[in-house]
């Protein structure tokens, strides 16, 4: 029981916290660099329908958050699955680090701003809007999208976000919610006083 | 994969300290990120392949097999600007496509600039393993432990998890489950029957590994000794010489052979 409690003291990350963030992050990042080409597939369907599938390079923030519930984990899984990509020797380069940070931040701000309370569908759906713009903030400064003709930039973005949305935002609370039914997110949130109490009352 | 990208090559940037390197390559992208000059761009995308040659880790071969997407890489890249970017001096026009003297080079620009960035990350990742990487950051840089020694486990255990993919894929063939649905139905029934119980499975697994790391103090803030020590020495004053060389280089021939003479390639109304 005191161990309970001294385990519900330690707020920050532990070990086992941060393995499983960076060994779930990194096998998605192998989903990454693959990724790359089923969104050349999509290209040819209709002008820009790549960004369709676009919330796919969201999906590690998210879904590490809602498994793990803690501080600073939206930021390193997205980092954790950049790496992979640059591990493999994608042609995107070292700019996946910056990328990467900034959607990270823009997922983890979402949660910090609920306070880390809220693992609700809407606010995945939200955390996966943000990454993309993220992504977004980085290509107005990098690839100079500003630069577009307003119709194309909307067009891109919009898709971009609604991908997003559904991506990294229903389809990891799809999967956070099939894991949690196979029982091993009991691992990483361990009984707290809580439960305990409600065992007492009877 | 991890074993395929492993150097084999001894070079200048392979002896560096990974952590002193990783800074060098940071700055190196931060000058591509703030070029707005396409010359400079350019000469930045030859210098950096032409390095990937000389002194990244692979045989010439391997990096010629590498380089090879850098073509496909540049028409990606600059495509989407080409097209459909803001200019005056137009072109050509048809339907939404509008190409015009501005949009074009500011496409060429970006295509150079991807080029330059693939080069750098290959001339890093072709000269640094990861586990070195590490080790350096924790003790030139003072990275927590924890999160060096989860980065390595991790990469470790990764081969582990394409295992499972390759026995659960045998497992649904002998059982005789095939996938339902086509497009997206498929898709969410692909998701149900790989994804949840591979990702379950590495849970468990990093669970039990982190468990077993903890009891041996891997997440200890104490003093701690390393099995590979990592020293700073003079090649790495070597390597800040060569990497600071080459933008300045690629900055010089800008200045002295442009191709193109456009100072800034953002759109200015």
């Amino acid at each position: 029981m005191n161990h309970v409690l001294q385990a519900e003291k330690r707020k920050g990350l532990r070990l086992s916290d941060l393995l499983v963030t960076i060994l779930l992050s990194l096998a998605l990042g192998v989903v990454y660099h693959f990724w790359s080409s089923v969104y050349d597939l999509f290209k040819p369907l209709f002008f820009q329908a790549d960004e369709l599938v676009y919330g796919v390079w969201f999906l590690a923030p998210t879904l590490a958050m809602l498994l793990i519930r803690k501080p600073g984990v939206a930021l390193l899984a997205e980092v954790a699955a950049a790496h992979v990509e640059i591990l493999f020797g994608s042609e995107w380069g070292v700019q996946l680090v910056l990328y990467s940070v900034a959607q990270g931040l823009a997922a983890e701000l979402v949660f910090a701003l609920l306070r880390y309370r809220s693992f609700k569908m809407g606010t995945a759906a939200f955390a996966g809007a943000a990454a993309a713009l993220g992504s977004f903030a980085v290509d107005v400064y990098f690839g100079y999208v500003t630069d577009y003709t307003l119709g194309m930039m909307l067009f891109k973005y919009v898709l971009r976000i609604i991908s997003s949305a559904i991506l990294a935002g229903y389809l990891a609370f799809a999967l956070a919610k099939a894991l949690e039914a196979t029982g091993v997110t009991q691992l990483l949130r361990p009984v707290t006083q809580k439960d305990y109490e409600a065992l007492d009352h009877d | 994969m991890i074993e395929l990208l492993k150097p084999t090559r001894q070079t200048v940037l392979l002896r560096t300290n990974p952590a002193i390197k990783l800074v060098l390559f940071v700055a190196l992208c931060l000058v591509t990120v703030l070029t707005r000059n396409i010359d400079f761009a350019a000469y930045q995308a030859l210098t950096y392949t032409v390095l990937l040659f000389a002194f990244g880790g692979f045989p010439v071969r391997k990096t010629l097999l590498l380089v090879l997407p850098f073509g496909f890489l540049f028409v990606s890249s600059s495509m989407t600007m080409i097209l459909f970017g803001k200019g005056d001096t137009l072109w050509w026009q048809w339907g939404l496509f509008r190409i015009s003297e501005e949009s074009f080079y500011r496409g060429l620009h970006l295509g150079f600039r991807s080029i330059a960035f693939a080069a750098e990350g290959l001339l890093f990742v072709s000269t640094t393993p990861s586990v070195k990487l590490f080790y350096a950051l924790m003790q030139n840089f003072r990275l927590a432990p924890r999160f060096a020694y989860s980065f390595m486990a991790s990469i470790r255990l990764l081969p582990m998890v394409w295992e499972e993919f390759l026995i659960r894929r045998q497992a649904l063939q002998v059982r005789g489950i095939t996938v339902r649905g086509k497009g997206l139905r498929g898709m969410a029934e692909h998701v149900r029957l790989y994804a949840v119980p591979l990702l379950s499975q590495s849970i468990r697994r990093a669970h039990r590994v982190a468990v077993a790391m903890e009891a041996k103090q891997f997440d200890g803030g104490g003093k701690r000794t390393y099995y590979y020590p990592s020293n700073v020495s003079w090649t790495d004053a070597a390597a800040v010489l060569l990497l600071a060389l080459a933008p300045c280089a690629a900055y010089a021939a800008a200045v002295v052979f442009p191709w193109f003479g456009i100072a800034d390639v953002r759109y200015h109304s």
